[in-house]
């Protein structure tokens, strides 16, 4: 038996999973019969989920062994709630998957339920896809913005002709909103890019011809840039990445968010 | 109507217990890299570290009801299970041994994999700042038991210094961190 003391000391090696088995299960009895201790774990564990947050790439067809693995349903019917359907097709990921309430709620284990969910993840793919891979070319110098005022972007938005542009990231996100004018004078309305440490900045590309334009840099914490599309060639989408301050000539990793003009 | 990508996450663990596929789909959409990544980070191997990933999926397929909103994200739910996985997995002996092997010829593509999400690229940021702050003594003891998966007693082993320490500089850097993260405003760590 482990006293509180001893298991209270215990908690943050625990919560790293950095003790033996058999301390591990004189814990687990302590943490059973105590609500101090097991608040205290959650809080540690919350910082060693923190640290561990890094992202990976996903491996491709690693979804697919799990659902390949799913094990068949227990055969009684449950009440009727809440499911996930898919409407439309892979290509409209963003509105296809809705929540409705069936009238009976049917079993998942059918390769028609298994297709739509490898459906699903493709879809999710194909978007990272065309977030990431069709964006990969710049040709320009980097600039910072220019600043501009909310009054300026108000105005824009008055412009005949204007285009708002929602960017979002792959989780369909809006994280910054821009309206262009039809004189070519682009800017930023609102912003909720979290921000960034100074070794880093937000660019902003725009994407002509499927190649990746570099429009300025919008800073560690956007907010009331400028900027102005030349030439005949207007981009068919603006995205957003993370750079080291200065910027870069190609985008060094995937759009954060992306949005079509 | 809701869009999948505005449902809650307990709300999605909640139709994975209805057997939904297309709500663990989503959960793996949302939080399986960060799965996959710990699990890679700890074990340095890309196939175990797909085991481990499906592990913990098939895991919350089966049993979702661990899951408790109440005491945490579930990002911290599912990060707790890959790394307890990847522990498990790499004090096998010869996982160990095949470890040693590999950090030899570790890489700098080994090193942590940012997302794609701003989200987490934020919190990495922070994250890396909080850890960077610490104590090289607190901070040298805290990686080694989470990333490289060792127990306290190796890790006091390993620094020359007695297990009645490591357990302190663990437990003192473990506060510290949280500290700065709540004051760096980071969500999660703060409740």
């Amino acid at each position: 038996m482990m006293t509180h003391q001893q298991a209270s000391e215990l908690l943050a090696v625990f919560a790293l999973d950095a003790v033996d088995s058999d301390e591990q299960e004189l814990i687990e009895a302590h943490l059973a019969e105590c609500p101090r201790c097991r608040a205290e774990l959650d809080a540690h564990r919350d910082v060693a989920a923190a640290l561990g947050n890094s992202v990976g790439q996903l491996p491709e067809g690693l979804w697919s062994s799990i659902a390949s693995r799913l094990p068949p349903r227990p055969a009684e019917e449950p009440p009727p709630m809440p499911t996930l359907v898919r409407e439309g097709s892979a290509h409209e990921e963003r509105t296809a998957t809705r929540f409705h309430t069936p009238r009976t709620a049917p079993r998942r284990t059918s390769r028609g339920r298994l297709l739509s969910v490898a459906s699903l993840a493709v879809a999710a793919a194909a978007v990272a896809a065309v977030l990431g891979v069709n964006l990969v070319h710049a040709n320009n110098q980097i600039s910072s913005l220019h600043n501009a005022s909310p009054a300026s972007a108000v105005a824009a938005l008055k412009v005949p002709g204007h285009k708002v542009v929602d960017v979002e990231s792959a989780r369909h996100v809006e994280l910054a909103q821009f309206v262009l004018v039809p004189s070519g004078q682009g800017y930023l309305v609102t912003s909720k890019l979290p921000t960034l440490s100074s070794a880093k900045t937000y660019q902003l590309w725009g994407v002509i011809n499927g190649r990746a334009i570099s429009l300025g840099l919008l800073g560690q914490d956007p907010h009331g840039a400028a900027f102005t599309l030349g030439g005949s060639s207007h981009p068919s989408k603006l995205g957003i990445t993370v750079e080291p301050a200065g910027g870069s000539v190609v985008p060094t990793g995937s759009m954060l968010a992306a949005g079509t003009v | 109507m809701e869009q999948i990508g505005e449902v809650s996450d307990a709300q999605l663990v909640t139709a994975v217990a209805r057997y939904s596929e297309v709500a663990l789909a989503e959960v793996y959409r949302r939080h399986g890299g960060a799965v996959y990544g710990l699990a890679r980070r700890v074990l340095n191997s890309a196939s175990e570290a797909e085991d481990v990933t499906q592990e913990v999926f098939l895991r919350l397929w089966n049993q979702p009801d661990r899951f408790d909103p109440g005491r945490g994200t579930l990002r911290s739910f599912l990060l707790a299970q890959s790394h307890a996985r990847a522990v498990d997995a790499i004090r096998s002996l010869n996982a160990r041994k095949a470890r040693e092997a590999k950090d030899a010829r570790r890489t700098a593509s080994a090193e942590y994999d940012m997302s794609h999400e701003a989200w987490d690229l934020a919190l990495a940021d922070k994250v890396s700042g909080a850890l960077a702050d610490l104590p090289q003594d607190e901070r040298r003891a805290i990686e080694l038991a989470y990333f490289d998966g060792r127990t306290y007693v190796e890790v006091a082993a390993l620094l020359d210094t007695p297990e009645g320490t490591v357990k302190s500089r663990i437990r003192n850097g473990m506060r510290r961190m949280r500290a700065a993260l709540v004051e760096a405003g980071v969500q999660g760590v703060d409740a």
